[in-house]
């Protein structure tokens, strides 16, 4: 720099410090980025957030009491409202986790009807989640992409178990066996109806064309890279600290999917892989979820040309009432690991029923990652940790 | 490996893509036949629900016995049933006289009615079925509550059972 200029320089130099006081920001409960009444108190410094605290509970509607004075088949209805975006996977574990109490094998047609349906629940889970994230950092147009091969998954869950959200279709010892325990209503069995497995190929195949059309509409936007890439960093041994999983953990490089470990469903049998983002940043959580997308319709692909027939229910008491004894089972849901741990005294209903839901253990990071990070970082943050609140609060 | 930021490529061009596969659906939605289309024009066009589809519980009176396991069963107590015992004359003279249960009042909040089923899969009368209806919506909460009138309207709409996968 020439002196000439230097001088200038100084003539319009401000010398007084401006000193700004911390303001603290209320950003919720109701934001649309929350999925749900998520609260965050954050005290602002200039453009960044500091000590942010999540404030829960708006949603709490006392599961884990309310099944105390329920009994199974009740509790299966209910569960379902726990994580709404992916309503059938939460029955699994819990089902699993009564059967196990009461040694009860189920039949190879149920199980691979489960796992169908658990794998079109994560679809739908995901992409609800390739829909709303875009729109939280600005683009609309993926939503109705997304949306549209989602109510095709829709369609298909209702066409087997009647409902869009709550399928409610787990009993203790397979899947629904009939509508109703008349003479007529006996004989409407709940098996797949007719047409089913050409309309799910059908759907898989569109399933992954708009996986194709959301990477080309998301994937290479430079302003989706720039509000995404190197944001939101989760190094792993932070991540397994918190108790972070699902397709959060795979995010930050952590090869950890209960599907691959555990034998609650006959995973096993299918051919697939487990993809694994490599920093962890926000880029990599979309990225990720994408990939399970396809993992998940290859799975469906292969498990309904491999079904085997055979009956829907094992041979249960018409009066379910669980042995005594405790056990937990954990299951890999759409925003990761879920578990109940099942306390029964041999009545009809748990003696107590804990239930490890993904959500709440995974914006237990919150306050680490949103630490000093811009504002409209928060949301870009938030949104893909991919949480409902329902989940979070149960 | 994520895929994502190429450098190679030109800034810009991304968003050109994505624009491209915005703009090819337009025209898909412009040109190609109706029933391609994803959304119906709702109130003029309907949608035929799933044949299984959970919309509403039809109720079929003769076949109720008031046994009340459906309301004993239901996890949010929304079935509401009044019965009282009627006297049948015998079917034939010298016969005995046959007691028969009657229904004075079947009505179901669908207020707090959290549609799981439950009560159709006890009865074990044939009483309770589910319906795909789905057009009742009222203005205010408390005319929710269907009376066993409404109930058995609905028993026309119970679709044929569809045919199952081999």
């Amino acid at each position: 720099m020439d002196q000439d200029f230097a001088h200038h320089l100084s003539e319009v130099a401000v010398s007084v410090e401006l000193e700004t006081p911390d303001m603290t920001l209320n950003i919720g409960p109701q934001h649309p980025s929350t999925h749900g009444v998520l609260r965050l108190i954050a005290k602002i410094a200039g453009e960044r957030a500091f000590d942010v605290k999540p404030v829960i509970g708006y949603m709490h509607r006392g599961y884990e009491k309310l099944s105390e004075v329920r009994t199974y088949p009740q509790i299966t209805a209910l569960i379902n409202r726990i994580d709404w975006v992916s309503g059938y996977a939460n029955e699994i574990p819990f089902i699993v986790a009564a059967e196990k109490l009461m040694e009860i094998e189920v039949p190879e047609r149920a199980q691979y009807i489960r796992l169908i349906l658990t794998e079109m629940a994560r679809i739908s889970s995901h992409l609800i989640f390739m829909a709303s994230y875009p729109l939280e950092l600005g683009a609309a147009t993926p939503l109705f992409f997304a949306l549209r091969e989602r109510e095709r998954v829709l369609d298909l869950l209702e066409s087997v178990t009647g409902g869009r959200f709550h399928p409610n279709f787990n009993r203790i010892g397979g899947v629904k066996p009939a509508v109703g325990s008349g003479s007529t209503t006996r004989k409407q069995i709940q098996d797949l109806p007719a047409g089913f497995f050409t309309q799910t190929k059908d759907a898989m195949g569109k399933v992954l064309d708009v996986c194709e059309e959301l990477e080309t509409l998301v994937a290479g936007n430079e302003i989706f890279l720039a509000r995404t890439k190197g944001i939101g960093l989760l190094p792993p041994e932070v991540a397994a600290a918190y108790g972070v999983s699902g397709p959060n953990i795979r995010a930050s490089g952590v090869k950890f999917d209960i599907r691959k470990v555990e034998s609650y469903l006959p995973y096993d049998q299918f051919d697939w892989e487990v993809p694994v983002g490599e920093n962890g940043d926000c880029w990599d959580r979309w990225w990720v979820r994408l990939t399970e997308i396809r993992q998940s319709a290859s799975i469906i692909q292969q498990a309904v040309d491999g079904i085997p027939s055979g009956p829907l229910q094992a041979k249960v008491p018409k009066v379910i009432k669980v042995p005594e004894g405790q056990t937990y089972v954990r299951a890999e849901n759409p925003k990761g690991e879920m578990g109940y741990y099942l306390v029964s005294d041999g009545g009809s209903g748990p003696y107590r029923l804990k239930i490890r839901t993904a959500s709440f253990s995974n914006i237990s990071i919150l306050p680490w990652i949103l630490e000093g990070i811009l504002i409209p970082d928060i949301i870009a943050v938030m949104g893909s940790l991919d949480f409902v609140l329902g989940d979070v609060d149960r | 490996m994520a895929k994502g930021n190429d450098s190679r490529t030109l800034l810009g061009m991304g968003m050109v893509k994505g624009l491209a596969v915005t703009i090819t659906t337009m025209f898909k939605t412009i040109f190609l036949p109706k029933k391609h289309l994803a959304t119906v024009n709702y109130p003029k066009v309907k949608e035929t629900p799933v044949p299984r589809a959970r919309g509403v519980i039809a109720l079929d009176q003769d076949a109720c016995t008031v046994c009340m396991l459906c309301a004993r069963q239901c996890p949010d107590w929304c079935i509401y049933i009044e019965g009282h015992k009627e006297e049948q004359p015998p079917s034939k003279p010298g016969g005995r006289i046959k007691v028969r249960a009657t229904l004075d009042r079947f009505d179901i909040d669908y207020a707090l009615c959290m549609y799981c089923g439950i009560c159709v899969e006890v009865c074990p009368f044939d009483a309770l079925f589910w319906t795909p209806e789905y057009e009742y919506s009222e203005t205010q909460m408390g005319e929710m509550l269907h009376d066993m009138d409404r109930l058995q309207d609905w028993m026309k709409t119970v679709p044929e059972v569809p045919a199952l996968e081999p």
